[in-house]
């Protein structure tokens, strides 16, 4: 069982509020690997990441056949951020039972609170030629995390939860 | 098909590095970084890696060619792009120091060479996940320009 530090919550926030550009890093059931850049994260519980689901396409589909994912920092590497966490997955989309549990995190108090993750948490730091017209969330991936390496140079490889 | 690298994909590439994702025959994915990437073809991507990049990729690379990528740091929201392709190790040879010897913040230990074959555009909203090398690479460019004129450079 992993618990985050500090610096991790700190920094597995949306980047307006210090956070992270992140890869979510899927694979279909037979090996294709998949590398999508996610601004929508958050943490939650002790071991929980949380990304929207939104616009996302073969990502959902991997998720969906193959719950294996890595969750790593692409910015800012530069603070010290060297993380890549590796866990399984879950879509919760509008319309899974509510009672619906992951490890723990409830659908219910997922999608209430990060439900509507756009409003709550509005991409103000993108640029206008990145960011969408309108967004459209359709559920929120839950990352169980039960391990993390590190990616930084000289050290990438060792363990650091 | 034919894959065509950009000018404006390369230099992004080149200029930040890349994250590199390869997954076990089972599905499991890892990642290391491409801190030092050249485009070495057209459709054809070069990274350095120092012995501790490798080996968190190795063990699946070994099985599994398969190698899907995104630009690092501030290129992950600024080229919105994915490529994907079948990587090859280099660990000697001319192909070796032709990367190594200009890989000078990397201690070279292999060079991972991808053969790219697949670019999905990746910027969210409606063209996210638009398969971009079904068309045709003067197409691409064109539709490159429209959205985005940005050229780092080194």
């Amino acid at each position: 069982m992993v618990k985050f530090t500090e610096e991790m919550i700190e920094g597995l926030r949306v980047p307006g509020k210090g956070g992270s550009l992140v890869y979510l890093c899927t694979s279909s059931l037979d090996g294709k690997p998949n590398i999508a850049a996610m601004r929508f994260v958050a943490t939650h519980m002790d071991d929980k990441i949380l990304i929207a689901d939104m616009f996302l396409l073969k990502t959902k589909m991997n998720i969906k056949e193959n719950p294996d994912v890595t969750v790593a920092i692409c910015h800012p590497l530069e603070e010290g951020r060297w993380w890549a966490f590796k866990g399984k997955a879950v879509d919760i989309e509008y319309g899974f039972p509510r009672d619906f549990d992951w490890y723990g995190a409830n659908a219910t108090d997922i999608l209430n609170e990060w439900g509507d993750w756009n409003k709550s948490e509005p991409p103000e730091e993108v640029p206008p030629d990145i960011v969408f017209p309108k967004a459209a969330q359709r559920g929120v991936v839950v990352v169980h995390v039960e391990e993390a390496y590190s990616i930084e140079p000289g050290h990438a490889g060792e363990k650091i939860l | 098909m034919t894959v065509k690298l950009t000018e404006r994909m390369q230099a992004w590439i080149e200029k930040m590095g890349c994250h590199l994702c390869v997954a076990t025959p089972q599905g499991v994915p890892y990642v290391t970084l491409g801190r030092y990437a050249r485009a070495t073809g057209d459709d054809e991507v070069a990274f350095a890696l120092a012995k501790d990049e490798l080996s968190v990729i190795y063990p699946a690379l070994s099985v599994n060619p398969w190698v899907a990528f995104g630009v690092s740091h501030q290129g992950g929201i600024r080229a919105s792009f994915q490529f994907k392709g079948i990587g090859h190790l280099v660990k000697e040879g001319p192909l070796f120091d032709d990367i190594a010897k200009d890989a000078e913040s990397v201690d070279t230990y292999a060079v991972l060479y991808v053969k790219v074959s697949e670019i999905y555009c990746t910027k969210p909203g409606a063209e996210a996940g638009q398969r971009l090398d079904i068309m045709a690479p003067g197409d691409v460019c064109d539709w490159e320009k429209e959205r985005w004129k940005d050229i780092p450079r080194k």
